[in-house]
């Protein structure tokens, strides 16, 4: 675990160099550990892949005092059972007007429409972080076999709902947004609710499977 | 209660931000000039943190339909009250049926419009700000639309207040932002890094039209990375003022919009000249100089202390 400064404010914390599940559970023990100790000047705390940034107000609490907190602190990996993270099943409608991208995936791949679903749908996957757009899951990792690049050209307008594939990660558009990954399929799930804690059904490292419908 | 007459070029709800949800990947979506916005609330006798609207462009028209204090911060602009003219940084009384329309903004980009009463906005996730991507927040998470009311409870008198000229920053370009070394600096070369960084204040950057309330593209020398370097990097949460350097070298600054990126950070603005954001228009030039850590970390302490002293309830 190395601390680094960014910013007069962030602190960065890596724990790893690539995108790996081990690095991330470390990422999301951590964070969880943190976040539950409530530190006064705290103010946002970012997990990702294999970071987490702390922003802090610098006229609460300085750099050294935090840095010194984060270092002796104790990463718990048990966690209350409400806070523990869980396993949310996704139903999704794959192809046609859900799935516009589903052509292209099947030609860079080779994989047939029903290979394409059964691959998709039978790896349990890990929420590594949430970002871009609020309740955005990135998820992974990806079965190498649909590997594939993002557009060349993002689309403009991605519907809420749509599933996506990029390099070995899948995730889902919670609200209508811009995009660039392949869009495969469709779910109705409410992903994010902003009048309603905790607001994203996916929390960081919880479990997702896809299921056809 | 207030009617929208005209909601300018566009005009949105903000505040001081929605904090604490970055890990859901929610930003915090604030006013873009903090000092700015603090003042009118100030000066509007509102407590700091309460909804504001933030606007560009000039003919934003507000007509009151009930007796207020009104105050205008940020960018200088012409205003008239019926027939009366007005300017930025100073409290106006505003009559029941009176109108106030923005006719002129002369310095700046963006202007913050508070006034003496509790607004009748919804509280999301804990702000009253707009998030525009998503839609949710401010009002009905959309810009102002004219027609528009807004309700006020407890309207309050408020003595004459005003800011003095001295304690309002410049806004006019070329603006000058103090930046410090970001975390994927070893990403360029020297040569780019001098360039970028250079230590007489050049004019490298002009502000990009593509610029918006997410981000500020820079026009001017690519940014060249090593050779054999990765152009992007795993993503990983961001820090509004960051100076991002995407594949074609171009510098892209992130706002309050976002709490992942996955460019190369060369730099950051010095949150001492964040404020300033809001107020890059474009084509303005920009001039970039290179402060170390723990100057910025001064200077930041330094300007809070001087906010905080200057928007004294005396």
């Amino acid at each position: 675990m190395e601390c680094l400064r960014y910013g007069e404010c962030g602190i960065r914390i890596i724990f790893g160099r690539t995108i790996d599940k081990d690095i991330n559970n470390r990422v999301i023990n951590f964070y969880r550990s943190l976040k539950l100790k409530r530190i006064a000047g705290i103010i946002d705390i970012t997990p990702s892949f294999n970071t987490c940034l702390i922003e802090f107000d610098s006229t609460v609490i300085d750099f050294k005092s935090l840095i010194d907190i984060i270092k002796g602190f104790d990463v718990d990996t048990t966690y209350p059972k409400d806070l523990a993270p869980k396993e949310i099943e996704i139903p999704v409608r794959y192809g046609g007007e859900y799935g516009p991208d589903m052509e292209f995936v099947s030609q860079w791949t080779g994989l047939s429409f029903e290979e394409i679903v059964e691959i998709h749908t039978s790896t349990v996957y890990t929420v590594y972080t949430i970002g871009f757009i609020p309740g955005f899951p990135y998820l992974g990792t990806l079965d190498k076999r649909l590997f594939v690049p993002r557009l060349k050209t993002p689309r403009t307008c991605v519907p809420a709902g749509s599933v996506g594939l990029a390099q070995l990660q899948t995730g889902i558009y919670p609200f209508e947004s811009p995009g660039g990954w392949q869009i495969i399929g469709r779910t109705d799930m409410v992903l994010f609710d902003y009048n309603k804690p905790p607001y994203s059904i996916l929390q960081n490292g919880d479990r997702v499977k896809f299921i056809p419908v | 209660m207030i009617e929208i007459i005209n909601p300018g070029l566009q005009s949105i709800i903000v505040d001081s931000g929605r904090y604490g949800f970055s890990d859901i990947g929610v930003p915090r979506s604030s006013a873009l000039d903090i000092f700015s916005y603090k003042a009118v609330n100030f000066l509007t006798g509102n407590e700091d943190g309460s909804p504001v609207i933030e606007s560009i462009g000039a003919m934003l028209s507000i007509k009151f339909h009930e007796e207020m204090v009104f105050a205008v911060t940020g960018a200088w602009v012409e205003g008239v009250l019926d027939e009366t003219p007005f300017t930025s940084w100073r409290s106006i009384k505003a009559k029941k049926g009176s109108i106030m329309k923005i006719k002129k903004v002369n310095s700046g980009f963006r202007y913050y419009i508070g006034f003496s009463g509790k607004m009748g906005i919804e509280c999301i996730m804990g702000s009253y700000t707009t998030n525009l991507e998503c839609s949710f927040g401010g009002l009905d998470g959309r810009p102002l639309k004219k027609g528009d009311l807004i309700r006020f409870s407890n309207i309050i008198p408020v003595d004459d207040r005003f800011i003095i000229k001295d304690a309002i920053p410049s806004m006019d370009p070329p603006h000058t932002l103090r930046i410090i070394d970001g975390p994927e600096i070893e990403y360029f070369t020297d040569d780019a890094i001098e360039k970028f960084f250079g230590k007489k204040d050049l004019l490298r950057y002009t502000v990009s039209t593509k610029s918006n309330r997410i981000g500020i593209r820079l026009e001017g020398n690519p940014v060249e990375f090593k050779e054999g370097v990765e152009k992007s990097i795993i993503s990983e949460g961001i820090l509004p003022g960051t100076i991002q350097i995407p594949g074609d070298g171009m510098p892209v600054i992130v706002l309050n919009e976002r709490t992942l990126g996955g460019y190369a950070r060369i730099a950051s603005v010095a949150k001492v000249d964040q404020d300033l954001l809001a107020h890059l228009k474009p084509k303005d030039g920009v001039i970039l100089k290179r402060i170390d850590i723990e100057e910025a970390e001064t200077l930041w302490i330094l300007k809070q202390k001087s906010i905080k002293n200057l928007l004294k309830n005396k």
